[in-house]
């Protein structure tokens, strides 16, 4: 879908004119002009936590909207959808108006929300989730029905999945994120969490997140994604470096590079703490690192978090130490800041493929969005 | 006050009635149902729009790399 640059599209004030993807704004109606997949709009205002220099990074040149006042959508919000799609679509006014004025359309069926048995396995359990979620399916409208603010509590945030699950309508992958903890909230031999891309096409930096799964010493991941292999992955990974690795080469199928993986803490099974989720840990710059690098501290991570000798910087339980197999890494007492390994020169010959600057001019602009 | 007077005073409280909150509350649904069934066609459309357009993309790139 090639993405509405003119200038009809930022008809919003310039203070709602926002261009990162982050939703923390209280705002009603935003324009974002983001990568695909970050999720939710923001204001600079309410966007404390956000470093400068991402803003920038994440513009993809792609706008999308969010609805922040609920259900039924409210008319301004519902209208701006439709001008968005007229917009876009080579049909235009004519395919909205066959919707829109269809005296009949068929009622797309609600999914039944998958309950637990005792008598399933986990990995059946994440199939049955995976299943409901894809048949709310992905979000193609370029309006994203739940707001996400991803520095909310975690209580907050159930609210909405519970929400996502009330109003049963199409979901991007931040809202996925959220509806996967939930729906695995309570099966504590399960652990959650964040594992977020942001990837190179085309010039254009892309952003996707999935939910990571870690069961019985085997990595896995839930998710939404326009791609099929870029969501959820089996419980079948040994390691956090092999699931990172195998989403890489998903990315790099549709000639995405990938710059950083950030993989966030384990999430509370308790729906109701308030602290909220940490998203970000480990942050890795894969332009820089080397693959076995990379995979090296991914292993670590993951050790760590086995371990859970990780604490999040605005966690409030204690530390909670398991005598399990063998770990290298140090003990750690006190929450370890995140690391990020940005500065790490990368002594291999350049890593980083240029992808030739024709391919944008490639069928009118098109991007291969994840 | 007479009581056929009590009777006759007009009422001046105007707070929604019972049957107006489920009249509301019964269309804002329907709306909720009309808005759902409209979001799900667009969705048809805009996701076969997404997978022509990835389609023609990854045939240009094949004939640009043959």
């Amino acid at each position: 879908m090639t993405g509405p640059n003119s200038p009809s599209r930022t008809g919003t004030s310039p203070a709602k004119l926002s261009r990162h993807g982050r939703s923390k704004s209280t705002s009603s109606h935003c324009l974002l002009r983001c990568s695909t997949q970050e999720e939710s709009s923001a204001s600079p205002a309410n966007n404390s936590s956000r470093s400068p220099g991402e803003e920038e990074e994440k513009d993809g040149g792609v706008l999308f909207y969010v609805n922040r006042t609920g259900f039924p959508i409210e008319s301004v919000t519902w209208e701006r959808m439709w001008s968005h799609v007229a917009a876009v679509h080579p049909e235009g006014q004519e395919m909205v108006d066959r919707i829109r004025n269809a005296a009949y359309l068929p009622k797309h069926p609600v999914p039944s929300v998958p309950t637990f048995k005792p008598s399933m396995s986990v990995p059946d359990w994440l199939v049955a989730i995976q299943n409901y979620m894809k048949a709310l399916q992905y979000n193609h409208t370029g309006t994203q029905f739940f707001e996400i603010k991803k520095s909310r509590p975690l209580c907050g945030l159930m609210e909405t999945a519970r929400e996502m699950i009330r109003e049963s309508l199409p979901i991007k992958c931040l809202e996925a994120v959220i509806l996967g903890i939930y729906l695995t909230n309570g099966l504590t031999s399960l652990e959650r969490f964040p594992i977020s891309f942001k990837t190179q096409f085309s010039g254009h930096c892309f952003h996707h997140v999935v939910l990571g799964v870690y069961c019985n010493g085997r990595y896995g991941s839930l998710g939404m994604s326009r791609r099929q292999d870029l969501m959820d992955k089996p419980l079948t990974h040994r390691t956090l470096g092999e699931l990172v690795a195998e989403f890489e080469s998903s990315y790099k199928r549709y000639q995405h590079t990938l710059k950083k993986v950030k993989i966030g803490l384990y999430v509370p099974h308790d729906p109701h703490v308030f602290q909220p989720i940490e998203w970000k840990h480990l942050v890795l710059n894969a332009a820089r690192l080397g693959a076995q690098e990379m995979r090296k501290e991914l292993e670590k991570h993951g050790r760590d978090m086995r371990m859970k000798i990780l604490k999040s910087s605005s966690a409030q339980s204690p530390i909670k130490e398991r005598s399990r197999g063998k770990s290298l890494s140090p003990r750690r007492r006190q929450s370890s800041p995140q690391r990020r390994f940005t500065h790490r020169r990368d002594k291999s010959p350049a890593s980083v493929e240029r992808k030739p600057p024709e391919l944008s001019t490639l069928n009118d602009g098109y991007q291969i969005r994840i | 006050m007479e009581p056929a007077c009590r009777k006759d005073k007009p009422k001046l409280n105007s707070t929604p009635t019972r049957g107006d909150r489920a009249r509301q509350k019964s269309a804002q649904q329907e709306l909720k149902q009309r808005q759902r069934a409209e979001i799900y066609a667009l969705n048809k459309v805009m996701t076969e729009l997404e997978q022509q357009q990835f389609d023609a993309f990854c045939k240009q790139m094949q004939s640009q790399g043959e």
